[in-house]
């Protein structure tokens, strides 16, 4: 474990786009630890200055000022804590509850597997961003609703992934032999399907992460995410457009955290699937 | 094809359980402010909201069998023809998008292939790569900034400036042409602009890279190390060979395409509100109006059902050796 | 490689033709059209099933009341009617109607219209129905001739005239052709109109608006000056219209835009920005029914802890007038002499220490996709955590708020919003808002104190205006005292018009889209 660890981290170093994607995820994950000490103005977060409002760029201000007087800069870097609590736990979720539910599936072939791979068929049939609008919006806004949102629509998605990767390695001779040898089910998931399959499942979490921070902005931008006066990236970007266009720096600053972020997963996911799955590798020689 | 049925009936009972936990209640919306109590219950019994919910869900799927969708509560018209309304307005962006992403993505995919790790090649990857990480709704509004506010050479919003033109298929730049109603033309394919990027943009970015992979295994396959050696020009390998097997790869993705363009045509309808299903599916859950959602997912899911079936088959089609 | 050279030239006539497209000039507009961008949509042309601002375009020009009110301060002026009688006891509204005043198919304006329209509002029981249903009963309202209408209201009621105007007079013999399963002409109505008004419905599509053209006819008469057509069209979002308005597409916007845009539109040279002060007060409920909230000493305390001048001069300009009790400062029964509350975190802790038992984190209700409600509900969270007091801010949608509003469970702790103005009596404020028989309904504070009610419900049925706007004076003044509220603003109108358009006349209630003495220069 520990040599392929080391295998994958120095064949990660050697190409330049997942570099970018690592640097970017550190940096997301430093701001979002130490963005007290990082912000000029935590306090801006709960605190108001409506004197100061929609001020622009400036020294004083890196992004300027909201609707309310708040430093946008300070505003942001709090915001990338919503965003990576989101992110990681709707995944999270998701994975610990699709992953299982793919593997008890895909190693039965009676009706509960099927009853179970046909709810997730029903839950795949429409875009994600529509069931999750109608779950959040009966929930209510908040950002727990938003991760039970994102959660119960993207769990269906691994259900589908790993069932498919379980049959297919069902059919690997080493796995019908341990079957023949009298390993129990349990065994046989969790010990022999489920490392050939981890890779994979680790890429495309990766990725995942990026589409699910997108989708989450879209509910905060709809106002089905944390009320205000949170700092959550999607709810400001719609608190800004009724300034627009003379307070161009409001709208600006949230689109390109949340670009930047989803570009670091997509950029190391791209890269962790060049090491790790090279049967989905994309053409990328020279 | 059985699995179509029982899928969708899943479907709706989703929907229906969701739509039915929500506080709001928008018979008392739609009754108005001065609306009593009983008054309230009068319009439910009405819309046979009193009924046990186990009853009003099979009386919905009783009605869905004969084409009845039930009524909105909403615009008070039955949502069958809300969604046949609103219906053009989406197809006629969604197939713009797809135009016009494949158009330019296609060819800009090829190339990248071609002449791989040059300076175009490099600079698509950022983009494509970039094209995914934006969020639809953020890039949508920096358009409307820069090109309908700041440049003015953009509607901000809207599908058409007035009344439009003369109803025939709901397609507004194809209706204006039939009937030579070139202030409509110009207004219709005006509001398309910004949208339409917005739309094709992850889209396009999608598309080149498939094309791109797809081009490279095909160049680099035997079939045509055989075709060059044989002496066959380059161009005509490029173009004959390698883009039927570049577009077997994309046909691929039109469902995944599709899906992208479903779920960005939502947002991308609140913003610009252009008046088609993904900004009827908003309001519709804006305003909890029940029936409406129920309709619109139905719609929705068939439409994709539908969608992935006939990707199956131009599958088999083009390419009877089952890719992995 | 001539694919590339066939290709780019292919890229290059799509953008030139989409540049030139987009090069073409729109066509100008019709010398007489006014073309407003609205709001809201005109999701139905009943005039009996809606009754809120956002759509009264359609119920203002295509049909006419008995009574109108114009103008700012408003009055009730005549106008299907040509005089009234009241009888002594307060109970008998005698009309006299005007004559030759005709419906859009020529046919006259007679009592059994009236009739027939009040009927049809009772039994619609729709928008202005509760304005009625409590004084009038189906079939109690008469026609003795062809020119006279007889209310017999049950009980004496002194706003009977104010609501009035809100019974738009239909063509019952066309309505009565149109019935279908009992509906009252409902199904059909909703698209078209039945209507005597200064204007006739030409086009109508819900997801876009109505154009109507002037009715020659009308009773009322045309000057030389007016308008030969009128478009009132949908157009959600706040820079799409005023956007419109700077390019000249839109002649008129509503006139409660936020006041970034307001400054960007009076400064260009096109515009005309039009000032009034409108009757539409900003407040926040608070939930008197609920403990603690029911204890006044928590009700101050969270009446100074609301900072009023950050709120008024930075986030709004100063573009409204500080309005401290429950009724509208430019309408008679206001309290002139009340001193409302402060924004003082001192005073705000001196009253909470005197709350007893502990507080539990306040819900303050916003309104969504209304940012004042969403930033005023900032800012209050803001002086609460000021003074130690835990809140959080919950923004629904008007469909979800609306019904919450109706329920004692359900209800915030507190919620943002506008009081408009309905009809021009201080009932339609302090009158309903802080009513016992209203609780519930019009009464959303759960607020119900005896001497309070004894002063409104007096007020309802003396017919002097002197001695009920003394009532209402001290009932306001009670209620703020008693901090059944936090009462914020009066808002101001500023309606931003074309320089071209000329002949606006505003009221409080139809906010200026009365379009009978607009034109164009």
């Amino acid at each position: 474990m520990l040599e392929s660890t080391k295998f994958i981290i120095s064949k990660l170093s050697r190409d330049r786009t997942s570099l970018v994607g690592a640097f970017l995820l550190i940096a997301l994950v430093l701001i979002a630890i130490f963005a007290p000490v990082l912000a000029p103005y935590p306090e801006d977060v709960t605190e108001f200055h409506p004197p100061e409002r929609l001020f622009g760029p400036s020294m004083l201000h890196f992004f300027g000022t909201d609707r309310m007087g708040s430093d946008i800069f300070s505003r942001m870097l709090f915001g990338a804590r919503i965003t990576i609590a989101i992110a990681v736990i709707a995944v999270g979720v998701s994975v610990l509850v699709g992953v299982p539910i793919g593997l008890i599936a895909g190693y039965n072939r009676n009706w509960i597997s099927d009853g179970l791979m046909r709810i997730s068929d029903i839950f795949l049939a429409v875009p994600q961003i529509i069931l999750a609008i109608a779950i959040a919006q009966t929930l209510g806004p908040s950002i727990e609703n938003v991760i039970l949102a994102l959660s119960a629509t993207y769990w269906p998605f691994w259900a589908r992934l790993v069932y498919a990767e379980t049959r297919s390695a069902l059919t690997e001779t080493y796995v019908e032999a341990s079957i023949a040898l009298g390993a129990s089910p349990f065994r046989v998931m969790v010990f022999h399907v489920l490392p050939n399959i981890s890779s994979s499942i680790i890429v495309r979490t990766t990725i995942g992460m990026g589409g699910t921070i997108l989708t989450a902005a879209a509910l905060g931008f709809l106002g089905l995410g944390p009320p205000a006066p949170s700092p959550e990236w999607g709810r400001t970007i719609a608190e800004s457009r009724e300034f627009l266009p003379e307070a161009w720096w409001y709208a600006t600053a949230p689109g390109v955290a949340i670009f930047l972020v989803v570009m670091g997963f997509n950029l190391f996911g791209d890269g962790l699937r060049d090491i790790l799955d090279p049967r989905t590798r994309r053409s990328n020689d020279g | 094809m059985l699995w179509f049925v029982p899928t969708l009936i899943g479907l709706m009972i989703i929907t229906f359980t969701i739509s039915h936990i929500i506080p709001a209640d928008p018979v008392a919306f739609f009754a108005g402010e001065n609306a009593t109590a009983e008054q309230i219950e009068a319009l439910r019994a009405r819309y046979g909201f009193d009924k046990p919910l186990h009853i009003q869900l099979v009386n919905y799927l009783i009605g869905v069998t004969q084409g009845d969708l039930g009524i909105s509560i909403y615009t008070q018209r039955p949502i069958s023809e809300d969604l046949l309304a609103r219906l053009p307005a989406t197809m006629e962006l969604t197939f713009m998008a797809v135009f016009f992403s494949t158009i330019v993505g296609v060819p800009l995919g090829v190339f990248a292939a071609v002449y791989r790790n040059s300076f175009l090649d490099h600079f698509l990857r950022v983009l494509t790569v970039s094209g995914l990480a934006i969020a639809s709704f953020w890039l949508a509004i920096l358009f409307q900034l820069l090109f309908a506010m700041e440049l003015q050479i953009t509607p901000l919003q809207g599908r058409i400036d007035g009344w439009g033109p003369e109803k025939i298929t709901g397609f507004f730049v194809l209706d204006s042409l039939l009937v030579a109603d070139w202030e409509s033309l110009q207004s219709a394919f005006s509001h398309l602009i910004l949208p339409t990027l917005t739309l094709a943009f992850p889209a396009m970015a999608t598309i080149v890279r498939f094309t791109r992979a797809g081009v490279l295994d095909a160049i680099n396959s035997n079939y045509v190390l055989y075709e060059q050696a044989m002496g066959l020009p380059s161009n005509l390998i490029i173009w004959k060979y390698v883009l039927r097997n570049a577009l077997i790869g994309t046909v691929t993705q039109i469902g995944l395409i599709f899906g992208i363009l479903i779920a960005g045509a939502v947002v991308v309808e609140a913003v610009f509100d252009w008046p088609g299903l993904g900004l009827y599916a908003v309001e519709a859950i804006m305003n909890s109006d029940y029936s409406a959602i129920m309709g619109f997912t139905l719609v929705t899911g068939a439409f994709f059902i539908i969608v992935n079936l006939i990707v199956d088959i131009l599958h088999g089609i083009i390419d009877p050796r089952t890719q992995d | 490689m001539k694919h590339f050279k066939t290709f780019k030239a292919l890229m290059l006539s799509v953008a030139l033709t989409a540049m030139s497209l987009v090069g073409i000039p729109t066509d100008g507009m019709a010398k007489s059209k006014f073309v407003f961008a609205n709001s809201s949509p005109y999701d139905t042309l009943d005039p009996h099933a809606i009754y809120d601002v956002g759509r009264v375009a359609s119920r203002l020009n295509m049909y006419d009341g008995l009574m109108r009110w114009l103008d700012n301060p408003p009055k009730l002026t005549p106008w299907l009617a040509e005089s009234y009688n009241i009888s002594a006891d307060g109970k008998t509204y005698t009309f006299k109607l005007r004559k030759g005043a005709t419906f859009h198919d020529g046919s006259p304006v007679e009592a059994k219209d009236v009739v027939y329209s009040i009927e049809r509002i009772l039994a619609l029981k729709k928008g202005a129905v509760s304005l009625f249903s409590k004084s009038i009963e189906p079939g109690s309202t008469q026609a003795p001739d062809n020119h006279t209408v007889v209310f017999n209201l049950n009980a004496a009621s002194s706003i009977f005239l104010a609501t009035v105007p809100a019974i738009h007079v239909v063509n019952s013999d066309l309505l009565k052709s149109k019935e279908v399963d009992g509906d009252w002409g409902g199904t059909w109505l909703s698209k078209n109109e039945a209507g005597s008004g200064s204007f006739e419905l030409t086009r109508y599509d819900p997801a876009i608006g109505f154009q109507a053209k002037r009715y020659a006819n009308h009773f009322m008469g045309w000057g030389d000056k007016y308008l030969d057509e009128i478009e009132f069209r949908t157009v959600k979002e706040i820079n799409s219209r005023v956007l419109g308005l700077l390019n000249g597409d839109f002649h008129g916007t509503d006139g409660y835009l936020p006041q970034d845009q307001v400054k960007r539109l009076k400064a260009d040279s096109n515009m005309n920005v039009l000032e009034e002060e409108s009757m539409r007060i900003f407040y926040s409920i608070i939930h008197n029914g609920r403990k603690p909230f029911d204890d006044v000493n928590l009700r101050k305390a969270l009446s100074y802890a609301f900072d009023y001048d950050a709120f008024i001069n930075n986030i709004l300009s100063g573009s409204v007038a500080r309005n401290p009790v429950p009724v509208p400062n430019n309408i008679w029964g206001n309290p002139k002499d009340a001193k409302g509350y402060t924004y003082d975190l001192e005073k705000a802790k001196e009253y909470l220490a005197k709350v007893k038992g502990p507080i539990p984190e306040i819900t303050i209700g916003a309104l969504a996709g209304y940012g004042q409600t969403e930033q005023a509900a900032a800012l209050l969270q803001n002086g609460l955590s000021k003074i130690g007091l835990k809140s959080k801010i919950v923004a629904e949608p008007w469909s979800v708020a609306s019904k919450k509003m109706r329920d004692e469970q359900q209800m915030y702790d507190m919620l943002w919003l506008w009081r408009s103005t309905y009809y021009a009596d201080p009932n339609n404020w302090v009158g309903e808002m802080y009513a016992c028989d209203q609780v519930g309904a019009r009464n959303n504070s759960w607020y119900c104190k005896p001497e309070v009610d004894k002063l409104l419900m007096e007020a309802r049925v003396e017919p002097d205006q002197a001695k009920r706007a003394a009532n209402y004076e001290k009932a306001a003044k009670m209620v703020t005292d008693d901090a059944g509220g936090i009462f914020v603003y009066n808002t101001k109108w500023f309606g931003p018009y074309n320089k071209k358009v000329k002949g606006v006349r505003f009221s409080p209630i139809g906010n200026a889209q009365e379009m009978r003495w607009v034109y164009m220069e």
